[in-house]
């Protein structure tokens, strides 16, 4: 490689035979790769363009084809130095930039592909005085060949990117920006979409006429304590139902080692099927990720039955029965599942005092004056 | 129970609030000023020597001082008890779930036993006798047929009658208290705090039992074994009484009673030792936190599962803690294998449910109903032989498999033949596919207690454990933990809303993260995720590291990690909610203190009882409503213990 690199070229060999070389190792090149491969000496070799293995033959060719820009040297950490061809389009934008500079930031451009790149990192890479920079990306902004785009990564940051690539997933944020925002509204919409997909296969919606049999509604009297009173906890009256007794839930667990709960792909397919995402496709992955949030709200939880993950609703005898929903259209701030939990310490006005930290008996703020509680006890 | 400032605060007003300011504030100064002598109170308090022989036999009868007593130079020192101090507030809990669990007349004795403190049975039986006779003498004012102490007692019928209508009666209810653990022997060592036990026992081994010191890590191992030893003697006291009653053999005789009619029916139980009358008796904290837990559980499954299948839970727990006399080892006495017989985990089947599973439980509910076709047999009864681990770092690495659906290592997924899972004809296979196999018939009891207890064991939760064919157990350890991090959660939720919950959910289940990751994993906007992170900094939810990537430390080349402390939180919302009891109570006083005249007045004997009519309009409406606040601030107050217990007793 040494002396390949550091031998002298252009020595006597005629020029048409030169030029056919060069098209000939090109389509070779072309045809063994795309272009991000890259070929070593011997790779180049084994091409079998160049004639009896003469490797200055060689070095004069592809120091012909890097001057009509379409083959670039690049040193690999691996493999030392080795060259990628580029397309004949792209080498006639390098070959038709005015100057060294522009070819060089154009090629750090180019380089970065879809993620594109920040203008602070042109500079610091070419070393290119602020000014010259300026013109540089000016020129090739208005050759056409390069645009400047927005990365959700970055908001702040100027970057720019090929003309006619589309910037990468990872700086678009993929199917949840528009125009680098994250669509909150599309997430919640979807949230929702998928919470009630996954309310409805993983639990079993009572028929509303109501059963009377069972303890559930039954208050206990003195007497049946008196029959079973061999210590059994049982649920204190507040667990048994919202509404204290009477209501039965609208909703029933399956039993353990169900099979249907739908899965990720499952609820991905529903979501293609149902079209409503319309002109964004979302993959396996997307849908995987809207679901580990639902997981982390504690709305679904994972159930793995025979090695399949499901998904299925948490606390299912505390959802409220669906209401058809009259103007659908516009509620606002729903929350989607039962009602949250509540404690001692939430209902207390303690628990949601902005002067906590403040208050102590004998302060500016304490407790036997202050009108969080005065409010609390219903005082004003 | 290490004590902080608000926890010594708090245990002082409610000494007061129950019996007086006279030995709260004896109180307070012990547990301000450490172990004290009778000549250092007088001196800190100021008070007479009466006045404070007077308090301190009021708090040692309540069991709420250690006292020791120095062999040599015969002086006594106090120290505040901050436990059963703290416990007075439960009282009323305890009650009420004794009351539901075991009717109305255990629970009177239990009262009676709360207002006296530690008793002897023969005082309890005198006062009983007292209220016996005054009921009697009431009753027999206008009827006829009474019969007298000690005998039977006619079955009443619409007439007023005591709980415990008889002496006889009572020993019963004592012998089923002392059998269940609620009630225990007070014993010399009652008194003596853990620490003066432990000097005293350890000094005492090493005199006896290594008078050449201990060498070496072995020397070290058999006199900790030693020591433990002792010590759970010592602990062994105080259920001599349970032990004689059980050896008696009195037990399956009760047995049997119950089976046919319950303590509460009008048989007169026959054959109860008489128990001697001078033991000294008390509650015993301990085992009605047991109990406490059991209903505590049975609520959360009642909420996360199903009220239909919480019943069925009720009763396993009820099983499994009958040999649960405390809800936390001691990290001294209950260690390797020596560890007291009682302390063991332990597994009912599922016959010991069906038995046990009160009748009116109609099992046929609270379980969708589906074709077997849909069900997979092997993972619903999968038997999973071993705890889940419990240590955090394993805990996240299984968190992590979790994600490549693999979280049921410990499960037996093949089934009973071998065969693979997903086979539906082996589900006919083996005893365990008769279970299913049988679904268009009707479904017995068993079968359908057995749905019950496998959804159980199939939530996230881990309520039972399916631990051998047709065994159960509660793995209480990481269920609690689940517990505290559910309250934990409802506070988090409720103070940074359900985005901010999200938030530090990631970081407990991904460990520590990048700044940078979280809008990705939690679809948030980043200054959205930003403001949250630092809003949750300040409530001590999340705390965040910083990792200079050089030398330099600028911001830009530093590396923010979040994480979450779920521990460091929870063990903040426990001081958090001691406070807050603590600014109840205070408000409390500053209430009453407001309406002073008004309660001054209902405190007049001619106006007692018949405050509405004696009353001025504008005072009685003052009164009414200050009743309501009381009612208010008070019943608060026992609501935030219920956080208390599930952060720290549980
Ligand atoms: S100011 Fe009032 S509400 Fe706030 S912490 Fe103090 S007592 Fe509680």
């Amino acid at each position: 490689m040494a002396s390949l690199a550091s031998s002298r070229a252009g020595t006597g060999e005629d020029t048409p035979k030169l030029e056919i070389l060069k098209d000939a190792l090109y389509e070779e090149m072309i045809q063994h790769g795309d272009q991000e491969r890259l070929y070593n000496q011997s790779d180049l070799m084994g091409l079998n363009v160049i004639p009896k293995n003469d490797l200055s033959l060689l070095l004069n060719v592809i120091q012909g084809l890097t001057a009509d820009q379409l083959v670039v040297a690049v040193s690999d950490s691996r493999a030392g130095i080795a060259w990628r061809y580029r397309s004949r389009e792209d080498a006639k934008k390098y070959s038709s930039l005015p100057d060294t500079e522009t070819q060089m930031v154009f090629a750090l451009i180019d380089e970065a592909g879809a993620d594109g790149i920040w203008s602070k990192t042109l500079r610091n890479r070419t070393k290119l005085h602020d000014a010259v920079l300026k013109s540089v990306l000016k020129t090739l902004e208005g050759k056409g060949y390069i645009k400047d785009m927005k990365s959700v990564e970055h908001p702040n940051k100027k970057m720019y990117i090929k003309a006619g690539l589309s910037p990468s997933e990872r700086a678009t944020g993929g199917p949840w920006y528009t125009d680098s925002n994250l669509d909150e509204a599309f997430i919640v919409g979807l949230e929702e979409v998928i919470y009630n997909f996954v309310k409805m296969k993983s639990t079993y919606s009572r028929p509303t006429k109501q059963p009377t049999k069972g303890v559930v509604g039954r208050k206990r009297t003195a007497n049946d304590i008196s029959t079973d009173a061999d210590g059994t906890p049982t649920p204190a009256p507040v667990a048994q139902g919202p509404a204290g007794g009477r209501k039965l839930p609208a909703y029933l667990p399956y039993p353990a080692g169900y099979t249907y709960y739908p899965t990720a792909r499952e609820i991905a397919e529903f979501i293609a099927r149902s079209g409503i995402t319309n002109n964004t496709t979302l993959s396996e992955d997307d849908v995987q990720q809207l679901v580990d949030i639902l997981v982390y709200d504690g709305l679904i939880e994972p159930v793995v039955v025979a090695r399949r993950k499901g998904y299925r609703t948490t606390r299912i005898t505390k959802q409220e029965p669906d209401v058809p929903q009259q103007d659908g259209m516009e509620e606002e701030e729903k929350r989607l599942g039962a009602e949250p939990p509540t404690n001692g310490y939430v209902e207390a006005p303690c628990g949601r005092c902005p002067v906590y930290e403040l208050c102590e008996e004998g302060g500016p703020v304490n407790p036997s004056g202050c009108v969080y509680f005065q409010r609390w006890l219903g005082h004003d | 129970m290490n004590v902080t400032k608000s926890l010594a605060e708090l245990c002082p007003l409610l000494i007061d609030e129950i019996y007086g300011e006279l030995p709260s504030r004896i109180y307070s100064t012990l547990i301000t000023r450490g172990r004290s002598t009778l000549s250092q109170l007088r001196h800190y308090t100021a008070l007479t020597e009466r006045q404070l022989r007077h308090g301190l036999a009021v708090l040692i009868q309540q069991n709420l001082l250690y006292f020791h007593t120095d062999s040599d130079t015969r002086t006594t020192t106090y120290e505040a008890n901050s436990r059963p101090a703290y416990n007075l507030v439960r009282t009323g809990k305890i009650l009420e779930m004794i009351e539901t669990s075991y009717g109305p007349a255990v629970k009177d004795v239990m009262q009676s036993l709360f207002i006296l403190g530690q008793t002897r049975i023969e005082d309890l039986k005198a006062a009983y006798k007292v209220r016996i006779r005054q009921q009697d003498e009431v009753a027999g004012a206008t009827e006829d047929d009474i019969m007298f102490d000690g005998a039977e007692v006619a079955p009443a019928a619409n007439k007023p009658t005591l709980p415990v209508p008889s002496i006889a009666k009572l020993n019963n209810i004592l012998c089923r208290l002392v059998e269940t653990g609620l009630v225990e022997v007070v014993h010399v060592q009652t008194f003596a705090s853990p620490e003066d036990i432990f000097s005293d026992v350890s000094d005492r081994v090493m005199r006896n039992k290594f008078p050449g010191g201990v060498k070496g890590a072995k020397g070290k191992l058999e006199f900790d074994e030693a020591v433990a030893m002792e010590l759970r003697k010592i602990r062994r006291e105080s259920t001599t009484l349970k032990r004689k009653l059980e050896e008696s053999g009195s037990a399956a005789k009760r047995r049997k009673l119950l089976n046919g009619a319950g303590v509460n029916s009008e048989h007169e139980p026959e054959g109860d030792p008489v128990l001697d009358p001078r033991q000294v008796i008390r509650v015993n904290y301990d085992k009605c936190v047991v109990e406490l837990r059991n209903r505590r559980l049975v609520d959360f499954a009642a909420d996360r599962i199903g009220t239909h299948i919480s019943y069925v839970y009720g009763t396993v727990l009820k099983l499994l803690s009958k040999h649960i006399p405390r809800c936390h080892d001691d990290p001294l006495m209950d260690v390797g294998e020596m560890r007291d017989e009682d302390t063991r985990p332990r597994v009912v089947t599922t016959n010991e449910i069906l038995n046990s599973l009160p009748t009116a439980v109609d099992v046929s509910q609270g379980v969708a109903k589906v074709s077997k076709n849909r069900i997979d047999i092997y993972s619903a009864t999968a038997v999973r032989p071993n705890p889940p681990a419990t240590d955090p770092v394993s805990a996240i690495l299984n968190g992590n498999n979790e994600e490549d659906g693999g979280s049921d290592d410990d499960s037996d997924y093949e089934g009973p033949n071998g065969h693979p899972a997903a086979d539906d004809s082996a589900a006919v296979d083996g005893d365990g596919g008769v279970r299913f196999a049988e679904t268009t018939h009707k479904e017995n009891r068993v079968d359908m207690l057995r749905q019950h207890l496998y959804l159980l064991a199939e939530s996230e939760l881990n309520f039972i454990r399916h631990c051998g064919e047709e065994q159960w157990t509660v793995d209480f350890k990481p269920l609690i933990q689940h517990l505290k991090e559910a309250e934990l959660d409802v506070v988090i939720e409720h103070t940074v809303g359900r985005q901010g919950l999200r938030l530090v959910r990631i970081l407990r289940k991904r460990g520590k993260l990048e700044e940078k990751s979280l809008p990705t994993i939690a679809l948030m906007k980043k200054p959205d995720v930003q403001t949250k992170m630092l809003e949750m900094q300040t409530a001590g939810f999340v705390d965040v590291q910083e990792v200079p990537r050089d030398p330099s430390r600028t911001a830009n080349r530093t590396i923010f990690l979040w994480y979450t402390a779920t521990d460091r939180c929870i063990s903040q919302l426990l001081e958090r909610t001691y406070t807050t009891m603590l600014r109840c109570l205070q408000r409390l006083h500053a209430e009453r203190r407001k309406e002073k005249d008004v309660l001054l007045l209902t405190k007049r004997t001619d106006v007692k009882g018949r405050e509405q009519e004696v009353m001025a309009e504008g005072y009685y409406q003052r009164f009414a409503a200050h009743l309501e606040a009381e009612k208010k601030l008070l019943g608060q107050v026992m609501r935030l213990d219920e956080l208390v217990a599930v952060l720290r007793d549980y």
